[in-house]
């Protein structure tokens, strides 16, 4: 009854087509434009093929770019795991049903806020003079000044702890609901053989829900690529270069030093194939 | 089962997610505490919790033409968006769930690789070809751009979510003579529709949050919330903060509105998974 319906052809190809355009179009694009010469200021452009990845390989301010995504990408993932898993895990261990949903509901908050809302708040509380999270510092200290976001040792982690805020509460209340639906017997069985509690999580519940776990971090190393707006907001790269991922100085070199449309798009034509090639080749991995 | 003495690691247990629960809001009511201070009050070396409280932030903020283009754009391309999505994600999303064919796998893929995508490869692209179009720096154009994610995010979570409806209600359905679209229409969506619900508000969240894609493609008729509020604070410290942080107040409560659905979400994706 249900197989000579016409409604799998009707519901999907219109949706299906739509996404092909609506991806393809700028994707293919991009490549075009990293092929060109093409600049803000004139219309006029040319063929100039793979010189401007050429340049790139030279560029030192895009290798430094390069090291800084990667750092951000290490850094945030790991912190974020970390944090989700510690909070899930005390959650689940010390807080009573009804403490749960009051911490998952506190927990969920910051990851909801835009990126944007989330960098002011921080900028503000960051600030050396008057900011609310140097305060203690300035508190113990007499006075001294700490400004986490214009010392180049600093900034990337003070821009990243925005991002754990974010992410890794909100991860924390997905490490606890996957914790409750794991049976108890094996967790009985570990506490009658007088386990730790430390070792039930590190050698029976953790290893239980690796494959969940492998999935959460993939879904994060996904949205730690969409770091832009916390660094645009905070930094704009700097001090110096220190914070500059490649999304920035895509977009410094489109858009606000010098206009120059198609090397910031052979860089993103580079970040595209890198991120491409290696989260498929991730995912069918979780997958099997 | 032996019961684990109360000793010192629980206190700490409790006290750390206290301090964590504590972290995850506190910034924010200092924010809207901020936005609520004249500026002598907040420029202080020693944070001040008592002060005397001022509506003229946020009364400035409501009054500004920036601010409130910004606003009716968010709210135009989001809400845009988001119908786009729904009237093409959820037809998808359900055919794919109910009628698996050989592609199915495939299909699911094709849609969460759109997420890999960095949003500078697509947005600069995007702005030439508008721009050659003569639809840069438009809500159109806005709205297509966002169609992108709005349609791909749903799609991806409403799959599960139809799939959860049982199946028998459907057979049921198709035995007392629906068709196949009124089982859509009148059963699966009915069914569905919390776990679709929750769907829907996180692309809303994901579309109103979204800042690279507009503030490349928007220069000043189109530019949403959060362009002007980033706007505000490149005019560095002569904005008084209290104007930022009442344009921040501003940009986040729309998504806060949503965090009971979503909450309810989140608790119902893991409710399938227990049972």
């Amino acid at each position: 009854m249900r197989r000579r319906s016409s409604l799998p052809v009707t519901f999907l190809v219109p949706t299906l087509a739509i996404l092909l355009v609506l991806s393809m179009v700028p994707t293919l694009y991009a490549i075009v434009i990293a092929l060109q010469n093409r600049e803000l200021s004139t219309p006029s452009y040319s063929w100039v093929w793979f010189s401007n990845f050429a340049d790139l390989f030279l560029d030192r301010r895009f290798l430094n770019a390069v090291w800084v995504s990667v750092k951000w990408e290490i850094v945030t993932v790991v912190a974020t795991m970390v944090v989700a898993i510690g909070l899930g895990v005390l959650m689940f261990e010390v807080a009573s049903p009804r403490l749960r949903n009051v911490y998952c509901l506190l927990f969920i908050i910051p990851v909801l806020l835009p990126r944007v809302s989330a960098a002011f708040v921080w900028k503000f509380a960051y600030h050396p003079l008057y900011g609310i999270a140097t305060y203690p510092y300035r508190l113990v200290t007499g006075g001294l000044i700490f400004d986490p976001l214009s010392k180049a040792s600093t900034a990337l982690f003070a821009v990243a702890s925005v991002d754990v805020w974010q992410w890794g509460l909100f991860f924390a209340v997905i490490v606890l609901k996957y914790l409750e639906t794991l049976p108890p017997q094996p967790i009985e069985a570990a506490r009658l053989d007088h386990a730790k509690r430390w070792q039930i999580h590190a050698y029976v519940t953790l290893p239980m829900l690796k494959a969940p776990l492998i999935s959460l971090m993939f879904v994060k190393m996904i949205e730690s690529l969409r770091s832009f707006d916390l660094i645009y907001v905070m930094t704009r790269g700097g001090p110096g270069v220190a914070t500059e991922t490649l999304d920035m100085y895509a977009f410094s070199q489109g858009f606000i030093e010098s206009g120059k449309v198609s090397y910031a798009s052979a860089m993103a034509v580079l970040m595209m194939i890198a991120t491409v090639i290696t989260f498929t080749m991730l995912w069918k991995r979780v997958q099997a | 089962m032996r019961p684990y003495p109360i000793g010192l690691g629980r206190l700490l247990a409790k006290a750390i997610l206290a301090l964590a629960g504590f972290l995850a809001v506190f910034p924010l009511v200092w924010t809207a505490l901020n936005a609520l201070k004249n500026n002598v009050d907040i420029i202080t070396r020693v944070p001040r919790l008592v002060f005397s409280p001022t509506l003229a932030n946020i009364g400035y903020i409501l009054g500004r033409d920036s601010v409130l283009t910004g606003l009716y754009n968010s709210v135009v391309a989001c809400g845009a968006a988001v119908l786009i999505g729904v009237a093409l994600g959820l037809p998808a999303a359900y055919a794919v769930a109910r009628y698996p064919n050989r592609f199915a796998g495939d299909i699911q893929f094709f849609v969460l690789s759109l997420r890999f995508l960095p949003p500078v490869a697509v947005a600069i692209p995007l702005m030439v070809i508008w721009l050659q179009i003569g639809l840069y720096d438009t809500l159109p154009a806005l709205i297509v751009t966002y169609s992108l994610l709005t349609i791909s995010v749903i799609m991806w979570l409403a799959i599960p979510a139809f799939q959860a409806v049982p199946k028998e209600v459907e057979e049921a359905a198709f035995v007392d003579g629906y068709g196949a679209y009124s089982v859509f229409w009148r059963i699966a969506l009915p069914v569905a529709a919390r776990s679709l619900a929750g769907a829907v508000a996180f692309s809303f969240v994901l579309v109103w949050n979204e800042f690279l894609i507009a503030l490349m493609l928007s220069s000043s008729n189109a530019k949403t919330l959060p362009i002007v509020a980033s706007e505000l604070s490149q005019q560095g410290m002569n904005v008084p903060w209290g104007i930022l942080n009442a344009s921040v107040v501003l940009l986040s409560l729309p998504p806060l509105l949503f965090l009971g659905v979503l909450s309810g979400f989140l608790n119902s994706v893991f409710r399938q998974k227990k049972s």
